[in-house]
């Protein structure tokens, strides 16, 4: 340990930053842990290179070198139909995936996948008590369409298109007045409270937050108006076929050893492999282990491989129904086997859920919650406890990916418990609208929270996050926009909020510790894992990365000569 | 025949107005919202409100039901509400795709499966009609998708021998296009074969049983000569009518083969029109498949009337 060296940087570093660097050198945390924190609260790059070093005295191991590049060419993706390209208003990952070649975000992508790193902003800072950050932009970066400088402008106006709009990762975060351009190159945000992880809302992790021009308008489509500072050109769209991009010539990043890309669209997985597999698309954005496991050997594939926060929420009605009790939400959540869904499922490749939102792959997640694990007996006393000994119920899925065969296994493991389960998979337009989160609209909204009309019970998707605020605030605060098991509860809306005030990991784990124990005892959701996000690439092809969202970077990627 | 004609026409576009309302009434009872399904289920309900006003679901079903017709008197269907974009062109896109697939698959099948039947017909009983005959009964009893699956797992992945996606580059030549669209053509040329040879076999042994084919033989017309002058023309009827129906099936009905593929014919249009509730691409898809299924209809029955002077003088 060099401790001068690391003593420089104490003198210097914020409070945050402090509380970081003290948690690395004293080994709470990994390397790979610190670098990430390190570089969403906006340490120097030189600062945490000098803390790695004084805390290391053997140099990192070089990457083992990839084959030499080859200039020019295409890459044909398979991607999902997109339902939307609008910008603001997609919800979907091939949605994301399209967008997101063309429009990019203040925090991008970092290489490895798994955290943020500089975009069009090139440096972050929090005050002291994380309210307000400042971003200064990257200076160099255009507009395709016009060659118009990107400004401090267009962030404002991207940031009150996402506030009009209701965006779920920015709600409640920042408001209309927040974002403020302090001149063409820095703009400062206001938050409604301190926030930590404020970075991680306007990245690549919340999709929709890319920036759009100062005079975009709301419901253009990427189509419409081809436009954006990123790396590709979109040149022809055809919502029936497919879409191909060509070399923004005018990127901030550079030449892209690529000429163009053809992303081909499919309405299904299995044809996305075979057609892979066949040689007619060189990678695919996103498959599942049931779908693509011949994929997972294969010596031509590289398969991206990333634990992310992706799981499924099993949502049962604490205010009324048959499982208002939470003996009977825990003797649900004592029924299911999960190790054997992770195996029948993901071959493996996936976490174990403890009924909690907050994902092992967060560095300020606690595992001294005790893991819940399968006792259909103690499942059983406690159903009889509730007085009663047996539940009907419906259990309502959409088809979505292996959302249907866990709703099997749901149904087939629950039963031995006393759980008599119907199921009810239907297409994910109805499921959405009629059984995941349906409002009231003949009510007002302060008699009407959102998802009102919930069912009882059911299955529903959540994408990977960076953070787990979305999780929290949508799915599980008090009246939040996607809670559909009504759950109110005063002490996780409290701990909610020290989580989101919470400075460095140590008091984020406390936290989330509070969090954690609440959850896992009053099951308001049930959450058997969080499986990895896959997608793969031909070997020709290298320098691919991708995030758990669909986004798939290719301004690097290059065939191998 | 132009009194005939007359009479037909009238008939289809009664169809066709009766396809149009049938439509309306399907997609209005299915429930579901418009504007969540285009917006998605996380956005706002202010906005689903916004898009329902803007695209008219909220009025009146008489509204909703004259416009809809008005659309069908001057078929300009407005714009998708899911892309936003002119429906016409997408569709006619689409029916030109299912069109050249249709039609590659039936240019493969029916010259063999007629060779096949008229062959069965005339050797009846004998090992070659019993192995024609068991032939077309399997194959046909299979559907499209599972031969597609088998052609594009052996075929393509396994063999590389052709392409497993029937998606041509843009510029692709005659052969370029016959390579990607050979696998999805033959899937349905080996299912339709079984169905047009055993309509031709039995139209064939019923011809050949007939007396002015005995009256030909007897008065020493070769048997090449009796099969190409009197036999085809008489045998091939009920096979042209098979013919006329299946054409129609081929533009809409292929939805397995299209989904193996990821061949962007109509069958994907129509189905993803239908769960989007994108009602202008579903009624637009519905009327355009019901005139290729009339004007197919017609065809054959104008070739029948051609092949069959008694057709055409019982209309008189």
């Amino acid at each position: 340990m060099d401790y001068s060296r690391l003593d420089r940087v104490r003198r210097s570093a914020t409070p945050m930053e402090l509380d970081l660097v003290e948690n690395f050198a004293q080994g709470k945390i990994t390397r790979r842990q610190f670098i990430n924190r390190a570089t969403v609260i906006g340490l120097s790059l030189p600062a945490i290179g000098a803390v790695i070093a004084a805390c290391s005295s053997t140099p990192p191991a070089a990457s083992a070198p990839a084959g030499s590049p080859a200039a020019g060419g295409s890459i044909k993706v398979a991607t999902q139909r997109p339902v939307s390209i609008d910008p603001v208003g997609m919800q979907d990952l091939s949605g994301y995936g399209m967008v997101s070649q063309s429009f990019e975000y203040l925090c991008t992508l970092n290489k490895e996948g798994s955290d943020i790193d500089k975009g069009l902003a090139t440096e972050w800072t929090p005050n002291a008590d994380g309210s307000v950050w400042t971003f200064k932009l990257r200076e160099g970066a255009t507009w395709m369409k016009d060659g118009s400088p990107f400004t401090a402008d267009d962030v404002v106006a991207t940031m009150g298109r996402l506030v009009a709009a209701g965006n779920a990762g920015l709600k409640g975060v920042i408001d209309d007045k927040s974002t403020k351009a302090l001149d063409a190159s820095n703009v400062e945000f206001t938050l409604l409270s301190p926030n930590g992880n404020f970075p991680y809302l306007v990245s690549v992790f919340n999709p929709q937050s890319v920036i759009t021009p100062k005079a975009y308008e709301t419901g253009t489509t990427l189509d419409a108006d081809p436009n954006g500072t990123g790396a590709w050109k979109m040149d022809s769209y055809n919502p029936s076929t497919g879409a191909v991009f060509s070399r923004n010539a005018t990127w901030w990043g550079g030449t892209t050893p690529l000429d163009s890309l053809e992303f081909l669209f499919f309405d299904a997985v299995g044809p996305q492999v075979t057609a892979y597999q066949g040689g007619q698309v060189d990678c695919i954005v996103q498959f599942d282990v049931l779908s693509g496991e011949g994929l997972l050997t294969d010596a031509n594939t590289n398969v991206i491989a990333t634990r992310a926060s992706t799981h499924r929420q099993i949502w049962m009605r604490v205010d009324k129904g048959q499982f208002v009790k939470k003996e009977v939400r825990q003797a649900f959540a004592l029924s299911l086997d999960r190790p054997k869904m992770i195996d029948q499922l993901f071959k493996g490749r996936a976490d174990l859920g403890n009924d909690h939102v907050i994902a092992p792959i967060y560095p300020y997640f606690d595992d001294s919650v005790p893991q819940r694990t399968r006792d259909i007996e103690k499942a059983k006393s406690l159903l009889a406890a509730a007085g009663a000994p047996t539940i009907s119920a419906t259990l309502h899925a959409g088809q979505l990916l292996e959302i249907p065969d866990l709703a099997q296994l749901v149904q087939s493991q629950v039963a031995e418990a006393g759980f008599n389960l119907t199921l009810a998979v239907e297409a994910l337009d109805p499921f959405y609208a009629n059984a995941w989160c349906p409002s009231d609209p003949t009510t007002k909204k302060a008699t009407n929270p959102p998802c009102v009309l919930a069912a009882e019970l059911g299955i529903v998707d959540y994408g990977h996050r960076a953070t787990p605020d979305v999780y929290l605030n949508a799915a599980l605060k008090t009246d939040g926009d996607w809670n559909s098991s009504q759950y109110r509860s005063p002490e996780f809306d409290s701990a909610f909020g020290d989580f989101q005030k919470a400075i460095g990991v140590d008091a984020q784990k406390a936290a989330c510790k509070t969090i954690e124990t609440i959850l896992n005892e009053d099951v308001a959701v049930a959450l058997p894992y969080w499986y990895n996000y896959l997608a793969g690439s031909s070997k020709k092809f290298q320098g691919i990365y991708s995030s758990a969202l669909g986004q798939m970077f290719l301004s690097a990627a290059s065939q191998v000569a | 025949m132009t009194r005939w004609l007359l009479r037909r026409l009238v008939l289809s576009l009664i169809t066709l107005w009766l396809l149009a309302t049938l439509v309306f009434i399907i997609t209005n009872i299915l429930p579901n919202d418009v504007a969540r399904t285009i917006l998605g289920p996380f956005a706002p309900q202010e906005s689903v409100d916004a898009l329902n006003e803007r695209l008219g679901t909220n009025d009146p079903l008489p509204v909703q039901y004259l416009r809809a017709m008005r659309s069908l008197i001057t078929l300009d269907f407005g714009n998708s509400f899911q892309s936003g974009k002119p429906v016409m062109p997408l569709i006619i896109a689409a029916i030109g795709r299912s069109g050249l697939l249709a039609a590659f698959a039936l240019a493969l099948t029916i010259p063999i499966a007629i060779f096949a039947g008229l062959y069965a017909g005339r050797h009846r009983d004998q090992k070659s009609d019993r192995a024609i005959v068991l032939f077309g009964l399997t194959f046909s009893s299979i559907p499209e998708f599972v031969i597609g699956t088998f052609l594009v797992v052996v075929v393509g992945v396994q063999l590389h021998l052709l392409p497993v996606l029937a998606t041509p580059p843009s510029n692709a030549g005659p052969l370029d296009l016959a390579r990607f669209l050979l696998m999805p053509a033959l899937a349905m040329a080996i299912v339709y074969f079984g169905y047009i040879a055993r309509m031709t076999r039995a139209g064939t042994i019923d011809v050949l049983e007939s007396d002015y084919i005995r009256t030909a033989t007897m008065k020493g017309i070769t048997t090449s000569q009796t099969i190409r002058r009197h036999v085809l023309r008489n045998a091939l009827v009920p096979t042209v009518a098979v013919i006329g129906v299946q054409i129609g099936y081929l533009f809409g009905g292929i939805i397995g083969v299209e989904k193996i593929f990821n061949y962007n014919g109509m069958g994907q249009m129509m189905l993803f029109a239908a769960q989007r509730k994108d009602i202008p691409v579903l009624t637009a898809g519905v009327i355009v498949i019901g005139i290729v299924y009339m004007l197919a209809t017609l065809t054959a029955d104008l070739i029948i009337a051609w092949m069959n002077p008694r057709v055409r003088l019982e209309t008189h």
